[in-house]
């Protein structure tokens, strides 16, 4: 499998290491509230199981160390789009 | 203070082996500081190197090299580059922070990487066997430079001419990369 890195062009998958679906972004922040507890337990735990085009966390572990957000297709293993996790993030607004 | 004083050795004891169309040989004399960026500073290192030495930052998986041609620059993060440049003293750290006189952070690692040379018309034949990265001539073109994995190892990939590249591998599997290299060699040619 080969991911189209942002920065570095096609690079094998082999160089990479999978986290996991890219909500893993989306920390609560309201870690100081009571409602925290069940917002936590959805995001440490709680996963959609896509047949389909997945948001997923990869890591260039053996390449540049950076975070990449990458949307695969689960059925086909097709890769639809490659982005660097930092402007994912800022995208929505969170911070570094 | 000792009473005894500590030897350099290189990692793979100078080896060099000749093949036909290619020569796999230790780089020797040659020394590695990691240069950390930080974000807040980028502009001002960049005008204290080009000051100092000439030199500007590469983009990524680029080099750039000093005007005397003494020191290289490889850009394999964002946010740090590795000075590789002809030095063989104990403190190579310091050297590099003086020639740089940039405001970053500066580590020595020579010692913990091993160096090795391909080189000849057929280095590439002998290469893309155990290299995941495309070394078409016009895509990893000179002075390029990617840190990848070969035989499961972290390893940096420099092409330093038109066939020659130099390799680094952790110092501890310098013997066994070399190993892969020639066995390589022997399938190929």
């Amino acid at each position: 499998m080969i991911i189209n890195h942002p920065l570095l062009g096609p690079r094998d998958s082999e160089e990479f290491v999978y986290l996991g679906a890219a909500d893993l972004i989306n920390r609560p922040s309201n870690w100081e509230h009571d409602a925290s507890a069940e917002d936590f337990y959805q995001y440490q735990y709680i996963r959609e199981n896509v047949a389909g085009d997945h948001r997923e966390l990869w890591y260039h572990e053996q390449g540049d160390q950076s975070w990449l957000v990458v949307t695969r297709n689960t059925l086909s293993h097709e890769i639809i789009n490659v982005e660097l996790a930092q402007d994912v993030s800022r995208g929505i607004g969170r911070g570094k | 203070m000792s009473d005894y004083e500590l030897v350099v050795e290189s990692a793979l004891d100078g080896a060099e082996h000749e093949f036909e169309g290619v020569t796999v040989s230790e780089v020797v004399g040659k020394s590695l500081v990691m240069v950390a960026l930080p974000r807040s500073k980028f502009t001002e290192i960049e005008s204290s190197m080009t000051k100092s030495c000439g030199l500007s930052l590469p983009g990524m998986e680029r080099s750039t090299q000093s005007k005397d041609s003494s020191i290289t620059l490889w850009r394999l993060q964002k946010n740090q580059v590795l000075a590789y440049f002809s030095y063989e003293g104990n403190d190579a750290e310091v050297n590099i922070a003086n020639r740089l006189n940039a405001p970053a952070y500066y580590t020595d690692q020579s010692d913990t990487w091993a160096m090795i040379r391909v080189n000849g018309p057929r280095s590439r034949d002998v290469l893309e066997r155990i290299c995941p990265i495309d070394l078409s001539k016009n895509v990893f073109s000179v002075g390029n430079v990617s840190r990848t994995i070969m035989e499961h190892i972290g390893t940096i990939i420099y092409r330093d001419d038109d066939d020659s590249y130099v390799l680094l591998t952790m110092r501890s599997f310098g013997v066994s990369m070399l190993h892969a290299i020639e066995v390589s060699a022997k399938n190929v040619l």
